[in-house]
């Protein structure tokens, strides 16, 4: 029981990432980004390239935040003057073209084959040691993201962003340049998102084209739905929550005796009916977002 | 007097379980998500093989149990799925994925936790870089493709044309048919990856056309390929002759009249011993195999209940060496089973089959 919390909170830890990234993009910058998991993915095959052609792993390192900070000034690139509802469509197919090269660059990646064998983050230890170490760099590096989002949304440029938000326009007319703020908010999330795919890639040391379909996306967005937000906490709890809940969903089955399709089904029900209940009835989610220092319900 | 009583209890049952012993594997496989149907298709396999074992006396005395979980055809919750039965329930033997960039993570994680993994439906050649106690029950695409090249040469196709479907599966196979082609001679004059879920593929076969080869050769998804006969058919591309590569998934929701004299090959999933496996599925769940997976998993089953009483342990060392005893000639409802030096699957019984009068005949 005690590797498989290990094995959790390390998956707690990764999509927490994610829910931070994600958030400071839709929840502070308003951008509507659909097209998440392209960064994390542009992380994994940072991780699965250096591997494969044999670079070592700082290389991997330059490569996922140099394939990042392309990706992510592309989203911000593209369509630079539609609104953001309509954005958020184009940062769907922006995503999907990311997978699409991916799957046929064969040559390049591996094609839709992926690239297997990928060596653990920390290969002289083994065992529940490994799983310990593992945990630790997780939780280091999500508490050094949460840190620099927290120190980021309360500076001037933090405010620069909710005012992009909520009133582009006056943004504008008060001297803030959108486009770079955009570029800069897109740019910045996108080194988290590609934090969280280059420890995955190592930790399950699998990388292909599946694990970049958008349905990936919208489980992120749940997270931060459910979450809050607005709110970086929120986005942690959000994605612990789900998290733990999907973890643990099986147990409850194995005890009542349930069909495995139970876990199925419930999953695809609370995912989609936890995004609809709280779109519905609690729109700012289970944290809301801190305004002038007081919660804003 | 409570200490004696505690002893009492504890040798009571350590008698007892030195008597019989329930043994409880797992299984890993896609009850949700893109392959949801063929993942329902392997728990039915599953299925059938427990009750026939159970029926039959058990494993050590006991009974035989299996705990499912649903991969939702996602790496990450496989993962979860793999980590919960090695960590939390201890099962000796695990089955499962469906997909092959599912089952490689996966079977790297299980191997590394020294149990058994039994492969039931993942054909990449890339699993065999898998190392452990890893065994596949399903032939990989190399021994498949390979077949289908020997196969159109001795039709004497000499220039062919390949689609496939764009993924591992398509890569794969259409990779190793293409080797095993240019090897004995032949030329693959084009060869074109489509993608999934369009509504037409004319452009991918008027390309295919341009060619001018002696001899299509595909392999498609139900629908899909239901669409690229019918577009062939329309093309007139169907004078020249059309190979399936596992005709029966590549004709089962085509129009007869597009698909007619086609030839190709598939698996042989119901071996020579496999007739009354075939009639008790059909009675039990009212209807034919929903995939060519269900079999698979069905031997799987049975060949991990076999190698755990053979090794009269549940010891996962003891079953992966009475597992690879076992494995030298297994007769199973998918034919014979032999497995080579990495455990793989070597042969794998295929069938020539074409398409006369609407139906699948031998050929």
């Amino acid at each position: 029981m005690f590797d498989f919390l290990i094995h959790v909170l390390i998956m707690c830890c990764l999509y927490s990432m994610l829910a931070l990234s994600l958030n400071l993009q839709v929840g502070f910058g308003g951008l509507m980004n659909f097209g998440q998991i392209a960064l994390f993915g542009c992380g994994a095959y940072g991780a699965a390239l250096a591997y494969k052609y044999d670079l070592g792993f700082a290389s991997g390192i330059l490569i996922a935040v140099g394939l990042s900070a392309f990706v992510s000034w592309a989203f911000a690139g593209i369509g630079r003057n539609l609104q953001s509802d309509y954005w958020g469509i184009a940062t769907l197919a922006l995503a999907e073209v990311v997978r699409i090269i991916v799957t046929n660059e064969g040559w390049l990646t591996g094609g839709a084959q992926g690239i297997s064998g990928i060596k653990p983050l920390l290969p002289e230890l083994s065992g529940r040691s490994q799983q310990l170490g593992n945990l630790a760099i997780c939780g280091a590096v999500l508490l050094v993201a949460l840190l620099a989002c927290m120190r980021l949304t309360r500076s001037r440029y933090g405010l620069g962003l909710k005012l992009m938000r909520e009133e582009p326009q006056l943004a504008q007319s008060v001297g803030y340049d959108i486009m770079s703020l955009k570029r800069g908010c897109m740019i910045f999330s996108g080194f988290i998102a590609a934090a969280a795919g280059f420890i995955f890639a190592h930790y399950i040391t699998f990388v292909g084209p599946d694990q970049m379909f958008s349905s990936e996306t919208f489980l992120i967005w749940a997270m931060i739905v459910i979450g809050g937000l607005g709110n970086h906490f929120g986005a942690v709890f959000g994605a612990f929550l789900l998290q733990f809940i999907f973890a643990f969903i099986p147990f409850v089955k194995d005890m009542l005796g349930l069909p495995t399709e139970f876990v199925a089904a419930m999953r695809l029900v609370l995912i989609g009916g936890g995004l609809i209940g709280f779109i519905l009835w609690r729109r700012t989610g289970l944290f809301p977002e801190k305004v002038g220092g007081r919660a804003d319900g | 007097m409570k200490r004696l009583l505690t002893y009492a209890i504890l040798v009571a049952g350590l008698a007892g379980s030195a008597h019989a012993k329930d043994v409880t594997i797992g299984a890993i496989i896609p009850l949700s998500g893109a392959s949801a149907t063929q993942g329902e298709d392997q728990r039915r396999g599953m299925e059938l093989a427990l009750e026939k074992i159970n029926v039959n006396g058990g494993v050590l005395g006991g009974k035989l149990s299996i705990i499912t979980e649903d991969s939702a055809g996602r790496a990450p919750t496989a993962l979860d799925a793999a980590k919960k039965l090695v960590t939390v329930d201890n099962v000796p033997v695990l089955i499962g994925e469906f997909s092959s960039g599912i089952t490689i993570p996966v079977g790297e994680y299980i191997a590394q936790q020294k149990k058994v993994h039994l492969n039931v439906a993942s054909t990449s050649i890339d699993v065999r870089k898998i190392k452990g106690d890893f065994y596949s029950v399903i032939g990989l695409d190399d021994v498949s493709g390979a077949f289908s090249a020997q196969d159109a040469i001795d039709r004497g196709a000499k220039k062919v044309a390949v689609i496939a479907p764009n993924n591992a599966y398509g890569q794969g196979i259409a990779d190793a048919f293409a080797k095993k082609f240019k090897e004995l001679g032949g030329e693959v004059a084009a060869s074109i990856m489509y993608t999934e879920g369009q509504t037409s593929y004319r452009r991918e076969l008027q390309q295919l056309e341009k060619s001018a080869p002696d001899m299509y050769v595909y392999t498609a998804y139900g629908k899909e390929s239901a669409t690229i006969n019918r577009e062939a058919f329309e093309l007139g591309l169907t004078d020249t002759p059309w190979y399936a590569m596992y005709i029966t998934m590549c004709t089962a929701d085509s129009d007869p009249k597009y698909i007619e004299g086609q030839i190709g090959m598939d698996l042989n999933y119901v071996g020579p011993s496999g007739a009354d496996y075939q009639a008790a599925y059909k009675k039990q769940y009212n209807g034919d195999f929903l995939s060519t997976f269900n079999g698979f998993a069905y031997d799987a089953v049975m060949m991990a209940a076999a190698a755990i009483n053979k090794a009269q342990s549940d010891d996962p060392a003891a079953i992966a060496a009475a597992l690879a005893e076992i494995g030298k000639k297994y007769d199973g409802v998918t034919g014979e089973i032999a497995f080579d030096d990495e455990h793989q699957r070597v042969t794998q019984p295929y069938l020539k089959l074409k398409i006369a009068s609407g139906k699948v005949a031998s050929n």
